[in-house]
């Protein structure tokens, strides 16, 4: 499950499991979309104080770890045109695809190393991969308010099977519309990220967050995600989601 | 050391010139060594210093040769569960046009995984160039450079710099400057780093990669990793450490390295002769000295130590000196090597700083003092058994007693023997090759005493017919102290031989490269991406000999991809190219099998031609069935023919294009040999090309004359040594003979005051000792050339089994040898200015007391 796109996207609904895992299950459930669009904009704000932006439209078809993503990025004028096909797999990193329009080339990414952050942004690749919620152990550490909103704590762990940067992350799920609000992010005892999410909407009995927080602890920079005309269940066809559609736009 | 105080350092003193000439044997001998090794390790070092900088953390590099290979490669590797990060490298070098810049390392990386193998350490305030590869990436105009090269040409972020493209020349934006260090310090800090994608645009190079740079996982060791990678490859791409690559270029460079050692080894030796010949003298002036101190007590090992530690004491000061100098003379070399190498290979490295191997110095410090003991033992030997009843009798020492004579002789038959069964018996390459070859060194050496002799009583009515009484002192010098000349002889005559054997080699070499030429290289106009014609880092694509076929000037075109390959250890170059076409054109000198035959199914992709030398170097016959690396696997094809062809020093093999574009999936040129219509000049057809696409190709046009100027020069410069040699040559008679004569006139200082006071005119003294000095030229001449007329026959056999595989037909130099005659009569003359005027100047009652 992508914790991303999981924040982004959740919905809630009344569930009364006190159980971590019952918990982070309905969480899954309650997001689910077989497609979504949305314009995004985004802000980097690094520990100088400089400010850089980008805008995208994104579209995504299927869910839970196994849905194709295509972003096309709309600005700045540097970067307009260059697009991203995105293919997440349940058990296995996700293939990322690049098209340069200015090369008429797509490559693929190369990125393995996960830590690596997404082109400059505070969010690492891993933290953009879907996983499915069975991919972790959970533990409920207790119960903690966020922004005055009773929240429940949960430690989340990468089953041995599965690797992380983070050794373990933190969790907490809005008790009355099962979203996250926060997540922290630890490498043993040190926090390397936090994300908060905020200005929840409810669009097509889904709560959304418009608006989330990525903060890089060692770095003092912060990415602030805002979504924009975001739609679920949009009507998208498979062919949208190949090198060659990528190629076409 | 109360000895040495006594007895070495009064004779130090008073024969000042004779001691500095002796340290400058010495010196010399180390600073060709030093300087030849050194420059040499130089290239080699900045070649590897390049290589470990670019590396990173990478583990293993999968490559195929030069070649490259197609992108999917990089998913099979990226595949493999040892593997952690791979990612794809190309790697060029482009002119930057900059004045006193000279050429820039472009790297050429995949910037979404290239961090996690290189650290790319950016200037404050710059990181989101890196930190987000979406703007880099986006612009393939984006070009990060280093600090140290922005401040030199004052570039900025931001800054535009032009680099030729394969599309001609193009601007690009310089997104990044490297902090210096660590990568940015690579190819001397000339490091520039831009998108992969761009790079394979900038050079051609269609959709492959040079090189995957990788990690092995933790869990794995680098062999499972490297033997995973290879079971997953095929065999046809290797799995190397990046180590490995300067151990190819090492590979590639060999005959130069191998000449360069032989010239520096033959410097030693011809240092040992100085240093002999000083001692020897040393011991024949100071006889009646040696015989006082052995009349005193002295035992004759103490004798044998004294003259020991001399050596030893001027072996010392020798080598330091001659490090000195011979880093000075690296320093000079390298970057003219470095150049070279480039033109020559194609490989260019650019040369920093001086690689001072403190083993090469140590090697070189411990072989001046050994050699300068081991030339000096003999003659310590002699100095402690002399006898001191006889020790005042002057003169007696300098020649030879008939027992050492017939001894002498003895072992030089023996020595002519050995050679003898080594080429006989032995075969005519390895350890009897060489073993032969000292043989023949030792044997020259123990009969130079009897040859000057001879020599010399052969020449001495001649001298006596120029001038009677003049010639005949001076034969008559040298006959009574053939110890004192045969040393000097001897070292000429080795200095003159090497020049006449490397000499013999040249011309030969020339000789069949002309010959090759005017076989093979017909063609009216060369195209290529480059003045340097061995360079192969921009390709054209296939579709542009097209555009040149519909040129009006143009008869036919074909095109031409050479890239080099490991061929059983061996980098050979792979020439592809339509052999159907070729053959019409050219008629190679064929070695082994029929032209039309082999031209007909190496045209049907049913085998190779190999190139003579590749055929020797690697024991490979006609019909035998070679296996060549390339990234679609292990080309298996019978060889059918054999001829000769210098494409490369390394050698050649010729395929058909169609085979090159099947395995390697790349139908990329290095060249087009481009045919012109009748009555079109190529001056005028060369115009055309250029006009039709100077515009808009990075291309070079070289006509048929350029071509072959080109390759003149190259191997001219190769064969560069042979005209250093000449000048040691020059050194080693310049120090022998005036040491020689200035001993030979301390020597006769009574006999010259005699001739003076019964009325010699000192017009007389000089002319005898200019006479003296011409003989001994002209011996060391004629010995020299008639020695070098067999190590020339023993170089050809080591270049054709040893070296380069090349088959050269002996060929002697006879023009350098015409040079070298009045060369080296001149500098025996002008050496002997010096002592003759010293000899016609010294006081005439001095000289009459003398003794």
């Amino acid at each position: 499950m992508s914790r991303v796109a999981v924040l982004l996207f959740a919905s809630v609904g009344a569930v009364c499991a006190q159980d971590a895992r019952q918990v982070m299950n309905e969480v899954q459930n309650r997001s689910k979309s077989n497609s979504q669009r949305y314009e995004g904009w985004l802000k980097v704000i690094d520990n100088k104080s400089k400010i850089s932006e980008k805008r995208w439209t994104y579209d995504r078809l299927g869910s839970a770890g196994e849905s194709k993503v295509v972003l096309r990025f709309t600005a700045p004028a540097e970067v307009k045109g260059v697009a991203l096909l995105i293919v997440n797999h349940p058990e296995r990193a996700s293939d990322q695809w690049m098209w340069t329009p200015s090369l008429q080339r797509d490559r693929r990414i190369a990125f393995q190393d996960r830590s690596t952050r997404f082109f400059g942004t505070d969010f690492s690749f891993e933290d953009l991969e879907e996983r499915d919620v069975n991919q972790y152990d959970y533990k409920m550490l207790g119960e903690e308010a966020v922004g005055g909103a009773p929240c429940w704590k949960i430690e989340s762990r990468a089953k041995k099977t599965k690797s992380s940067q983070y050794s373990h992350v933190h969790l907490w799920v809005d008790k009355a519309r099962y979203v996250f609000l926060r997540i922290e992010s630890f490498k043993g005892d040190t926090l390397i990220r936090r994300i908060h999410y905020s200005d929840y909407q409810k669009i097509q009995n889904i709560w959304t967050p418009l608006s989330l927080e990525v903060e890089d602890v060692a770095r003092k920079s912060k990415t602030v995600l805002k979504t924009e005309k975001l739609e679920y269940n949009v009507a998208m066809k498979e062919e949208m989601f190949t090198l060659q559609a990528l190629r076409r736009e | 050391m109360i000895l040495l105080r006594l007895l070495t350092m009064p004779y130090v003193r008073k024969h000042k010139l004779r001691t500095v000439l002796t340290i400058a044997g010495i010196a010399l001998g180390v600073v060709i060594f030093v300087g030849m090794r050194t420059a040499n390790d130089s290239v080699m070092y900045g070649f590897q210093q390049t290589v470990d900088r670019l590396a990173g953390k990478t583990h293993l590099q999968v490559s195929a040769g030069e070649t490259g290979f197609p992108e999917e490669v990089l998913e099979k590797v990226q595949a493999v569960a040892e593997v952690d990060v791979a990612v794809p490298v190309i790697e060029a070098i482009v002119q930057t046009g900059i004045a006193g810049q000279g050429n820039l390392l472009l790297l050429g990386v995949d910037m979404t995984g290239d961090r996690s193998l290189r650290e790319y350490d950016f200037e404050a305030g710059e990181e989101a160039v890196i930190d987000d590869p979406l703007v880099f990436l986006a612009q393939p105009d984006s070009i990060m450079i280093t600090r140290d090269f922005a401040t030199q040409n004052k570039l900025s972020t931001g800054d535009k710099l032009k680099l030729e493209t394969i599309a001609g020349p193009k601007q690009f934006t310089i997104r990044g400057i490297m902090k210096p260090g660590g990568m940015a310090s690579a190819f001397g800090g000339n490091l520039a780093v831009m998108d992969i994608y761009a790079a394979q645009f900038i050079f051609g190079r269609g959709r492959s990669f040079d090189r995957i740079d990788l990690t092995i996982k933790p869990d794995y060791t680098l062999e499972q990793g490297r033997l995973a990678l290879e079971k997953a490859l095929g065999g046809g791409l290797q799995v190397d450490s990046p180590s490995s690559r300067g151990k190819q270029f090492e590979s590639i460079a060999s005959i130069f390295s191998v000449g360069a050692s032989l010239n520096s080894l033959f410097a030693l030796l011809i240092g040992l002769f100085i240093i002999y010949n000083t001692f020897s003298i040393a011991v024949t002036q100071r006889r009646s000295e040696i015989g006082v101190l052995r009349s005193l007590g002295a035992t004759r090992g103490q004798i044998r130590t004294l003259f020991l530690m001399e050596s030893a004491a001027l072996g010392l000061v020798g080598s330091l000196t001659g490090i000195f100098f011979g880093l000075l003379l690296a320093r000079g070399m390298a970057q003219y090597l470095s150049s070279f190498f480039g033109e020559l290979y194609g490989v260019t490295q650019r040369v920093e700083e001086i690689s001072a191997d403190p083993r090469v110095l140590g090697l070189a410090m411990f072989v001046g003092v050994f050699m300068s003991m081991l030339a000096a033992w003999v003659p310590a030997r002699a100095a402690s058994e002399v006898d001191p009843v006889k020790a005042l009798h002057k003169g007696a020492y300098e020649s030879f007693s008939d027992h050492e004579s017939r001894m002498r002789l003895w072992a030089a038959l023996t020595m002519c023997a050995v050679a003898a069964a080594c080429w006989f018996g032995g075969g005519s390459r390895g350890v009897p090759l060489y073993a032969g070859y000292l043989s023949v060194i030792v044997a020259a050496v123990l009969l130079t005493p009897a040859a000057v002799r001879s020599l010399v009583a052969a020449l001495r009515p001649f001298l006596r017919w120029v001038l009677p009484v003049e010639g005949a002192l001076a034969a008559d010098s040298l006959m009574q102290a053939p110890r004192r000349t045969s040393a000097t002889v001897g070292a000429v005559m080795l200095s003159l031989s090497l020049v006449i054997g490397l000499g013999g080699v040249s011309t030969a070499s020339y000789v069949s490269l002309i010959d090759w030429m005017n076989n093979v290289l017909n063609p009216d106009l060369f195209v290529g991406t480059s003045e340097q014609i061995a360079e192969r880092s921009y390709r054209f694509p296939a579709s542009f000999g097209d555009e040149i076929r519909k040129m009006d000037v143009v008869s036919e075109v074909q095109n031409v991809r050479t890239a080099r390959v490991q061929f059983k250890g061996v980098p050979v170059m792979v020439v592809a190219t339509d052999i159907a076409a070729v053959g019409r054109r050219v008629k190679p000198k064929v070695v082994a099998g029929e032209r039309l035959e082999m031209n007909r199914l190496s045209a049907e992709g049913k085998g190779v031609i190999l190139a003579d030398n590749v055929a020797l170097m690697t024991r490979t016959k006609l019909g035998d069935i070679v296996e060549i690396p390339s990234p679609g696997g292990i080309i298996r094809l019978p060889v059918v023919g054999v001829t000769i062809d210098y494409s490369d020093q390394k050698g050649a093999i010729l395929m058909d294009r169609k085979v090159f574009i099947q395995y390697w999936q790349d139908d990329s040129v290095n060249l087009f040999r481009v045919y012109l219509k009748k009555g079109v000049g190529p001056e005028e057809g060369k115009k055309a090309v250029l006009q039709r696409f100077g515009g808009e190709r990075k291309l070079f046009v070289m006509t048929n004359q350029q071509l072959r100027d080109y390759a003149l020069k190259v191997t001219d410069q190769f064969f560069g040594l042979t005209y250093m040699q000449i000048f040691v040559a020059v050194l080693v008679a310049i120090l022998g003979i005036v040491n020689s004569l200035t001993v030979s006139i301390t020597d006769r200082r009574r006999e010259l005051g005699v001739l003076q006071a019964v009325g010699g005119l000192r017009r007389q003294v000089r002319q005898a000792v200019w006479m003296e000095a011409l003989s001994i030229g002209l011996v060391s001449v004629i010995l020299g050339l008639a020695l070098g007329a067999v190590m020339l026959f023993y170089y050809l056999g080591i270049i054709r089994e040893e070296v380069a595989g090349i088959r050269l037909d002996y060929t002697y130099p006879v023009k350098i040898a015409l040079i070298l005659i009045p060369t080296m009569m001149a500098v025996a003359l002008s050496a002997a200015l010096g002592p003759a005027e010293s000899a016609v100047r010294s006081s005439l009652v001095e000289a009459l007391e003398y003794e």
